[in-house]
C-alpha cells in the first residue's frame, strides 16, 4: 500500500530550484550525458543534470567508496602516523532503485564487525536522491527483487507530466525539500500517471532469471563443479571490469605512496578485483585461485551465495553493469540461467 | 567555503559524535625493536616492545598486520608465547616490505595493528596428547603454541614433527634441547640428503607412521606450506586422527585484517575473522581451503 503522505509534487522548475540550491550548499553529483551516455559526475550547474532512464556504465559507489582514498598520512623521520578520514557533505542525484539497494548493502559491509570509519563518515554526510528508470536489455532488478526501493534514500523523484512526484524517504529529505523549493500536495491524477508508468516499466524487462531469488544460494552451491566456470573462464580476459562497475564490489588493496622527499607519504586504499590474477596470491608466490575459471566462480558466488550466508541478503542488485561492460560478453543472467537449468536437470534425475 | 554547521539541526548533531569517535581501523601503533637477530639465511627474529600494552594481549595462533611507512603492511604470525612485555616476530625476507624490515636494527620502530584472528583452543586441547606438525616457516606460529603448551600443565604427551628443506633452514634449533627437556619429543626431517646430516630424510609424512598415537587421545596441529596439508591429513587419517582432532592455521593474502578487503577469503569465509586457526572439520564445506 502506498502511503500518499510520503509524496509531494514539484514542478520541473521546482526541481531546478532545488538542485541549484543544493549546488550552493553541497558538493553535488548527478547524472549527465557523457559521449551520449548517462554518467555520474560532479555538477556545478543545474543545466548539466540529465536524469537518466537507463543505467550508467559506472555505478555511483565511487562517491562513497572512492577508487583511491587516503587512510593515513605518515612522516617517516618523525615516526608519525595520522589517520585521515575524508568526508564532506554531498548529494548524489539520480540513483536508480538498484543503486539504492546497493548502497544499503555497502552500508552493512562497512558497519559490520570492526566499523570502517572512512566509509561510514562519508556515508553519514551523503544525501541520496533517487530517480525512476526504464530497463535496458541487461537490467534484471525485477528478478532480484530490487526493482523498487522502499527505503535507503532521502528523496526519490518520479517523473510525471510537467514535474515530479517526490517521495520523501527521510526526515532529512523532507526538510531539504521544504527548505529549498516549493512543493504541492499531489493530485490523484499524478498518482494515476505514476501507476501507469510503473506498469509500463514492469512489462519492459527483457532479461529475467528462471528461478526465485531465495533459491539462488542453494543453486549456486550445487553448481560449484559446474562446467560453466571453465566455459566462461576460457573466454574471460581477467580485466576486472566487472568488479569495477559493480555497485556492490568492495574489495580493496592498500598501498603506500611516498612523496619525492622520501620523508612523507600516505597509505591509500584503492579498488581491487577478485577476477584479477594476483588477487589471492601470497608473498611466497602461491596463488590460491590460479585460473580465471576459479576467479569467476568466486565472483559469482560472492554475489549469489557467500555474502548472503554472511548478511542474509544477495549481493547482486540486478543492475546488469557487469554484463553490459564485459569485453567478451559474459552475461550474468545467462550464466545464472545456465546454472539454474543444470540444477533443474539434476533435480529431475 | 560555506559552513554546514549552521544548517545542522539538533537531531543530526546527535548522530555525529558516534562517528567522530569511531577510530580508524587502519591506524597502526608503534613497537620498538629490542633485538634483531638473523637466525637463518632468510629469516630474522625480532623482539618488539609495543608502546601500547594492548598489543601484548594476544593468544597463540593470532597475527599482527606489521608495516613500515612507505612499504605497506603484511600479516605476520606471532612466534612468542604470551605473558612477556615484548613479543617476537620471525620474518622471512620475501618482498619489499620484509626485506626492508630485515634492514632494521635495535631501537628502530615497526608499525603494528592487531592482534587479529582466531587462536588455538587450549581448553579443548587440555588432557590430550599434542602432536605438532610443522613444515618450513609453519614452525613460526607453531612456536607460540609449543612454548605455551610446554609451560602449562594438563597436557598429555607432546611431540613435534618438523620438516625443513635443508639443515640450514631449520628454525629455532638452538631452543629444541630446551623443548626436549621440558617434555617434548622433537623429530626433525629434511627434504633431501645433505652432507653432514645424520637425521631423517624425507617429507614430514615419512615420520608419521613411526609415531605412537593413541586413538581418541591425540590432537594434531598442522601448519605448513599449502602443499603439505593434504598429505599430512591423509597420514593422520591412517593413524585414526580425524578432522575433529586436527587444527590447522592457514595463510592467505591480507590487506585490512578487519574482514573487509576480501583478499583472505576462502569461499565465503574470511580467514582474518574466522581463521587463521581452524578445526579441520569446520573446513569441510570450504573446497578452497586446502
Amino acid at each position: 500500500m502506498r502511503n500518499i503522505e510520503q509524496f509531494r509534487y514539484i514542478t520541473a522548475a521546482g526541481l531546478d530550484k532545488l538542485v541549484s540550491r543544493l549546488i550552493e550548499d553541497y558538493t553535488v553529483f548527478g547524472t549527465i550525458k557523457k559521449d551520449g551516455f548517462p554518467a555520474f559526475s560532479k555538477i556545478t550547474d543545474v543545466k548539466e543534470l540529465e536524469l537518466a532512464q537507463t543505467p550508467t556504465h559506472l555505478s555511483a559507489k565511487e562517491f562513497l567508496f572512492p577508487q583511491r582514498e587516503t587512510l593515513l598520512k605518515f612522516d617517516i623521520r618523525n615516526n608519525i602516523h595520522e589517520a585521515v578520514i575524508e568526508a564532506k557533505e554531498q548529494v548524489i542525484i539520480g540513483l536508480h532503485s538498484c543503486d539504492i539497494h546497493a548502497i544499503a548493502l555497502m552500508d552493512r559491509v562497512f558497519a559490520e564487525g570492526r566499523p570502517d570509519a572512512n566509509y561510514l563518515a562519508r556515508r553519514n554526510k551523503t544525501i541520496i536522491i533517487g530517480s525512476d528508470c526504464m530497463p535496458d536489455n541487461f537490467c534484471f532488478c525485477k528478478s532480484m527483487g530490487t526493482m523498487n526501493a522502499e527505503e535507503g534514500f532521502d528523496l526519490f523523484l518520479h517523473k510525471v507530466k510537467n514535474g515530479y512526484l517526490v517521495r520523501v524517504g527521510s526526515k532529512k529529505g523532507g526538510r531539504l525539500l521544504s527548505r529549498y523549493t516549493a512543493t504541492l500536495r499531489p493530485t490523484a491524477g499524478k498518482f494515476r500517471e505514476l501507476d501507469e508508468s510503473m506498469k509500463i516499466r514492469e512489462a519492459s524487462f527483457a532479461a529475467k532469471l528462471d528461478a526465485g531469488v531465495e533459491e539462488l544460494p542453494a543453486i549456486y552451491e550445487g553448481a560449484y563443479e559446474s562446467p560453466v566456470w571453465d566455459k566462461i573462464g576460457a573466454i574471460c580476459t581477467g580485466c576486472g571490469s566487472c568488479n569495477n562497475v559493480c555497485p556492490t564490489c568492495y574489495c580493496f588493496d592498500i598501498k603506500d605512496e611516498v612523496r619525492p622527499n622520501l620523508r612523507e607519504g600516505a597509505r591509500v586504499r584503492v579498488w581491487d578485483g577478485c577476477t584479477l590474477e594476483d588477487f589471492a596470491k601470497v608473498a611466497g608466490g602461491h596463488n590460491f585461485r590460479k585460473t580465471r575459471a576459479e576467479r569467476l566462480r568466486h565472483r559469482f558466488n560472492r554475489k549469489f551465495r557467500y555474502l548472503s550466508d554472511r548478511f542474509g541478503e544477495l549481493f547482486c542488485v540486478g543492475c546488469g553493469r557487469c554484463s553490459r561492460t564485459c569485453l567478451v560478453k559474459i552475461n550474468i543472467v545467462e550464466v545464472t540461467n545456465e546454472i539454474i537449468r543444470e540444477s533443474k536437470r539434476a533435480g529431475r534425475k | 567555503m560555506k559552513s554546514y554547521e549552521s544548517r545542522k539541526e539538533p537531531e543530526e548533531n546527535k548522530a555525529e559524535p558516534i562517528l567522530e569517535t569511531l577510530e580508524s581501523p587502519y591506524l597502526p601503533a608503534p613497537g620498538i625493536i629490542e633485538r634483531a637477530l638473523k637466525v637463518t639465511e632468510k629469516e630474522m627474529l625480532f623482539s618488539v616492545t609495543p608502546l601500547n600494552p594492548r598489543l601484548l594481549d594476544y593468544r597463540p595462533g593470532q597475527f599482527f598486520m606489521v608495516g613500515l611507512p612507505g612499504y605497506g603492511e603484511a600479516p605476520i604470525s606471532v612466534t612468542s608465547a604470551p605473558g612477556s612485555k615484548t613479543f617476537e616476530l620471525c620474518i622471512r625476507a620475501v618482498g619489499n616490505l620484509t626485506n626492508a624490515i630485515h634492514r632494521l636494527n635495535k631501537g628502530d620502530w615497526l608499525w603494528i595493528r592487531g592482534p587479529f584472528g582466531t587462536s588455538f583452543p587450549l581448553h579443548e586441547m587440555k588432557g590430550k596428547d599434542i602432536l605438532f606438525i610443522a613444515g618450513g616457516i609453519g614452525i613460526v606460529p607453531m612456536r607460540s603454541l609449543i612454548k605455551t603448551v610446554l609451560s602449562a600443565k594438563g597436557f598429555g604427551k607432546k611431540t613435534l614433527v618438523y620438516g625443513s628443506k635443508s639443515p640450514g633452514e631449520i628454525l629455532f634449533s638452538d631452543e629444541m634441547d630446551e623443548w626436549k627437556e621440558r617434555g617434548c619429543d622433537v623429530r626433525l626431517t629434511i627434504d633431501k640428503p645433505h652432507p653432514g646430516w645424520t637425521g631423517n630424510v624425507g617429507v614430514v609424512t615419512t615420520l608419521i607412521p613411526e609415531l605412537k598415537l593413541k586413538e581418541g587421545r591425540t590432537v594434531a596441529v598442522v601448519i605448513g606450506p599449502p602443499v603439505m596439508y593434504r598429505f599430512v591429513i591423509l597420514s593422520l587419517k591412517e593413524r585414526l586422527v580425524g578432522p575433529g582432532e586436527i587444527f590447522v592455521s592457514l595463510e592467505r593474502r591480507m590487506k585490512c585484517g578487519v574482514g573487509k578487503c576480501g583478499h583472505c577469503q576462502i569461499n565465503g569465509c574470511y580467514v582474518c575473522q574466522e581463521g587463521p586457526v581452524f578445526k579441520l572439520s569446520d573446513l569441510k564445506d570450504l573446497p578452497e581451503a586446502l
